[in-house]
């Protein structure tokens, strides 16, 4: 009855049940991402604007934002494998419509709905928290979240070719079918091979909960200040498409839609005083505490790495093409390398972290970050092809382990609210991918990187200021082998 | 942590009587049985047309005080006092003889204080009143009798009749709460209004007692006089600090390997680990004993509910001594992190017995069963629900002895009571194996681990589930009604008709219409019940293949038939 070590080639037990969701992952970030490195045939065969371009880009991150909360609700409430299979299917129906659309209307609606693929992360997660002991838990959350991300770098590498075959103005459409195809199939054998819990567990269902416990007055107004952003995110995407803009929405709709963004915002504001207004009146026992500003920090430094991960992805091949003059396949293959190297440096960010101290790594990270998209704003088409890709692996290899980073944070703020913490740093994540992706759509690819390390500064310079080192260990091994306790009070 | 303390007052006096007949007393036990069994006090009135009046009282007093406190600490107060009641009256009643017909009888009156609740057993005619903010109010009923202007006589009191009914009743405590218990003394003579302006007087208990026994023998009682005074200074804190603060004194360990130690345990490997617990084989380098330790996962380190609940394990198997009970120890030496220490059992679980016994001999299944009903009993004797039976908590030795095993989420009726700041958790079970009343949200009973129980027969007699997966769907009080129970016999014709009814009955969705205890259902697994072999089931479900044969080849026939007419007609 030994438990199995982690070993990435059995397909057996736990294991089995990582690799399948990996793998749903993968599709679902593949589908989410099947856009990026098609735009430039897109753009061809439909006759899109610059603007159209990159209002599709901001679209398909938006829905992201309330959908990982959404989804998170839903799969406490019908278990994981019944969700995943359900994202699955509807991204697949979402994706043909996409490749039938012939209007620009249909074509953003479609990415705009696209969106809620990207909400499958947390999905995962949960599953693997039910199958692995919390020793192998980090490591098998880092493999589920590497390779599952790789998924964009897999659109970006096989779509091109994938069109070319299909050939014509229309190539792109049938690639795109396929990857709903692959998630329609996927979603079946998702639904038929998993379990939501190993046999003769139970799957807990949560206390029903509308917003994240906090332990002080004070938290109270930064959590609430912190949930602005994401019906910012929102606003700022309906002024985009409003009048001002785009011109695809009329003012009056734009209207509604910030007086609902509003509305929702009250709501949640109620909600979070239902669970916490208790901190008004009576103090919180100390085993309930913990200080919200680490969550506010691991936020900001989120939106930073994921967020500007999110935005580069999605440009970043159509960057290579009109800078470099390559062709789709060759720039999506290159652009996918930025995406790829989340499989090595997300669990390298977390050893890092292990390794040399959170606060440190965090803090570092961010600064290489900030680095990296400095010298990524000097490309231009005088560079060697070579260094500017050299300046990308740079500049990715700080942000993905910075992803790792973020989270080997997360579970030590507040174990018990942990899945909640997450889901709240992958909202921010999508926030920073709406908020960065705007400010391209009015800005030069140079002026958007700058921007982006710009922010990597003060994120930096926030982490340094509040970010606490958590409380590690409890326990350490004697050279001879016995444990010595260490009292922690 | 502070606890519940009580200030006591005592008084009693012969009266105008030659002997005092009357017996009182109040018990504040040390320790862990403070927070289990509670202050106890009693007051006892022998009869005086009785032959032993004094005897009878006195002998209610030390009795209760000796057998309530020697009670399981598990068990709810409720079961307890009732025992202790039972067996007392049941001695006072075989005193008396056909000559003597009530040799000794008293009246009784029990007042506990556990946690935060007040628990009053009463027969007979003494009294105990509650006196809060100005208000005293009589909490027991006199059992007596009035015949005319002046006679009364008992109705009730222990050891007049072989059956006794006790009134019973639970209070909430709040802080300077004042308890009065009094005898027919007392009270016939004092009034209501006297005895609040007695009780408000700034005296200490004792002074106060003295008092009120003054004023009944001035006001010319007729009997002995006896009172007894618990006001309530403190009760247990639940101030959550302190709660949370106890609960976290150790710190989890770590991830152990094979070759570390802690506290002397020498770690040999890892059995299994889970999202919840991690389970090592250990030895104990004092004298080469292999354990098993369970340690908690570090997944819940910030959660009370789970700490909680992982030293309620622990408390609860150190209490169930049975062949068919997996051994909990009590721990060598003083621990410095969170851990416990078991038997280490070798053999098999039933789920891999289940696994390698496609198709067992009903001999080999009753075998076990019996054995998983004596360790179940045992821990029911304990007035605790294990709650989580399934074929993986059920080892069974190199030997072939079963044990049952993890109590990870087992209830004790008795704990249930303490009052606590922890939000503690509920439904721990495993859904393919627990009761739908669990599913719905109510508490269980002994039914509902029965439920479990038989759900364990029939996958060991079939390898399949009694009712699917129909449990582990969203169950509520509109889709309950819609489980439907697949007879076993359908899936192993080898099962008698009325084995399968025995089944059936046992894993009934409805507790009431289970079992009502574990050895009737075995006495039915092993003895053919006739009601059972005439309830005939329909060949359809039986056999549903012979069914469409059968119709198949009438309408064949009835096809030839018609063919061979219409020839016929040419």
């Amino acid at each position: 009855m030994a438990a199995p070590k982690i070993n990435f080639l059995s397909f057996t037990g736990n294991m089995r049940i990582l690799h399948l969701s990996w793998m749903a992952f993968f599709i679902s970030f593949m589908v989410w991402f099947n856009h990026a490195p098609l735009l430039a045939a897109m753009r061809d065969s439909m006759g899109l604007s610059d603007q159209q371009i990159k209002t599709l880009l901001i679209l398909n991150v938006a829905l992201t934002i309330p959908a990982r909360i959404i989804i998170g609700m839903m799969v406490d409430a019908f278990g994981p494998r019944r969700i995943y299979s359900g994202l699955l299917l509807t991204s697949s129906f979402l994706c043909f419509g996409f490749a039938l659309a012939d209007t620009y209307e249909r074509l953003a609606l479609m990415r705009f709905l696209l969106g809620f693929a990207g909400a499958g992360f947390v999905i995962g997660i949960r599953m693997i928290s039910e199958w692995f002991p919390a020793k192998q838990a980090g490591i098998a959350q880092g493999i589920y979240g590497g390779w599952g991300n790789f998924g964009s770098a897999g659109a970006a590498v096989t779509l091109p070719t994938l069109a070319l075959m299909f050939g014509g103005p229309d190539g792109w459409r049938w690639a795109i079918a396929c990857t709903g195809l692959l998630a329609l199939i996927y979603s079946a054998v998702y639904f038929f091979s998993t379990t939501d819990t190993p046999k003769g567990s139970t799957y807990f269902k949560p206390k029903r909960n509308g917003a994240l416990e906090i332990s002080s007055t004070g938290d109270f107004f930064l959590y609430l200040l912190m949930n602005i952003p994401m019906y910012a995110a929102l606003g700022v995407l309906a002024w985009k498409l409003g009048p001002d803009n785009i011109k695809m929405l009329s003012a009056n709709v734009v209207y509604l839609l910030y007086t609902i963004l509003g509305l929702l915002y009250g709501f949640q504001a109620i909600r979070i005083y239902q669970i916490n207004g208790h901190v008004f009146t009576t103090a919180v026992p100390d085993i309930e505490r913990y200080q919200f500003k680490q969550v506010a920090v691991l936020n900001l430094a989120y939106m930073v790495t994921f967020g500007s991960e999110l935005a580069v992805v999605s440009m970043l091949p159509l960057f290579f093409m009109d800078t470099f003059q390559l062709s789709a396949t060759t720039a999506g293959l290159v652009a996918s390398i930025f995406a790829g190297l989340n499989l090595i440096m997300r669990p390298a960010g977390g050893w890092i972290s292990d390794k040399f101290g959170r606060k440190r790594s965090l803090t570092t990270i961010l600064l290489g970050v900030a680095t990296g998209y400095v010298l990524m704003s000097f490309i231009n088409n005088q560079w060697p092809i070579a260094l500017a890709v050299a300046a990308a692996i740079y500049c990715s290899i700080f942000v993905n382990s910075g992803n790792g980073a973020v989270f080997a944070i997360i579970p030590l703020v507040k174990r018990r609210l942990t899945g909640q913490i997450a889901g709240m740093t992958g909202a921010y994540g999508n926030v920073g991918g709406v908020i960065f992706l705007t400010v391209l759509s009015f800005v030069s690819p140079a002026s958007f990187f700058i921007t982006i390390a710009v922010f990597a500064l003060v994120v930096f310079a926030a982490s340094v200021l509040f970010l606490q080192e958590p409380a590690g260990h409890m326990a350490e091994t004697m050279p001879d082998g016995s444990v010595q306790i260490i009292e922690v009070k | 942590m502070s606890q519940l303390i009580v200030s006591i007052g005592q008084a009693s006096d012969k009266g105008v009587k030659q002997d005092n007949e009357d017996s009182y007393g109040v018990y504040t036990p040390r320790d862990s049985q403070l927070d289990s069994k509670g202050i106890a006090a009693v007051v006892a009135d022998g009869m005086g047309s009785c032959q032993h009046p004094k005897e009878a009282s006195e002998y209610c007093v030390k009795g209760f005080f000796s057998d309530y406190y020697s009670t399981a600490e598990s068990w709810s107060v409720k079961t307890s006092g009732a025992k202790v009641l039972t067996a007392l009256n049941s001695w006072l009643y075989s005193k008396s003889r056909d000559d003597q017909p009530k040799a000794m009888v008293s009246t009784f009156s029990a007042l506990i204080l556990k946690s935060t609740t007040a628990y009053i057993f009463h027969a007979g005619d003494s009294r105990i009143y509650r006196y809060r903010q100005g208000n005293l109010e009589q909490l027991t009923q006199d059992h007596r009798v009035w015949i005319g202007q002046t006679q009364n006589y008992l109705s009730r009191a222990m050891g007049i009749d072989v059956h006794l009914d006790i009134d019973y009743k639970t209070l909430d405590l709040e802080v300077g709460d004042v308890f009065i218990m009094t005898t027919d003394g007392v009270h016939d003579v004092v009034n209501d209004a006297t005895l609040k302006q007695l009780l408000n007087q700034a005296l200490s208990a004792d002074a106060i007692c003295a008092s009120i026994m003054q004023r009944a023998l001035t006001q010319g009682s007729q009997d002995n006089v006896t009172c007894q005074i618990i006001r309530v200074d403190e009760l247990p804190s639940c101030s959550a600090n302190e709660v949370y603060n106890e609960l976290t004194r150790l710190p989890f360990p770590p991830e152990l390997e094979p070759g570390m130690e802690l506290d002397g345990y020498k770690v040999i490997s890892e059995i299994d680990a889970s999202s919840r617990s991690q389970i090592y084989l250990v030895t104990d380098n004092a004298n080469g004993k292999p354990m098993v330790m369970k340690t908690p996962s570090v997944n819940f380190s910030d959660d009370p509910a789970y700490i909680e609940r992982f030293y309620m394990e622990e408390w609860a198997g150190k209490r169930i001594y049975h062949p068919n009970v997996q051994v909990t120890y009590d721990l060598p030496r003083p621990r410095h992190a969170m851990y416990f220490l078991l038997e280490y059992i070798e053999g098999q679980t039933l789920a891999q017995w289940i696994a390698a016994n496609p198709k067992p001999e009903i001999s080999a299944v009753t075998h076990i069963i019996e054995q998983i009903i004596q360790g179940l009993r045992a821990i029911h004797r304990m007035e605790m629900l294990h709650r989580d039976l399934k074929p993986d908590n059920i080892l069974i030795n190199n030997e072939g002895v079963v044990k049952i095993i993890d109590f990870g989420s087992i209830k004790v009726a008795g704990i249930a009571e303490i009052n606590t700041p922890v939000q503690r958790m509920e439904l721990l079970g495993t859904r393919h194996y627990t009761a739908p009343e669990y599913l719905l949200g109510m508490a269980g009973s002994e039914q509902s681990d029965l439920f479990s129980l038989g759900v364990i027969c029939y996958e060991m007699l079939t390898g399949k589930l009694p009712y699917g997966e129909q449990l582990n769907k969203n169950i509520n009080w509109k889709n309950i009604s819609k489980l439907r129970y697949t007879p076993a016999i359908t899936l192993n014709p080898m099962i008698p008709l009325w084995l399968d009814g025995a089944l059936a009955r046992c894993v009934h969705s409805e507790p009431a219409k289970r079992y009502e205890t574990s050895s009737e259902f075995f006495h039915d697994l092993t003895h053919p019940n006739e009601n059972y072999m005439r309830q005939q089931i329909p060949l359809l479900e039986k056999n549903p293949l012979r069914v469409w044969q059968i119709i198949a080849i009438s309408l064949l026939a009835l096809n030839g038939l018609l063919i061979y007419l219409l020839i016929q007609q040419h």
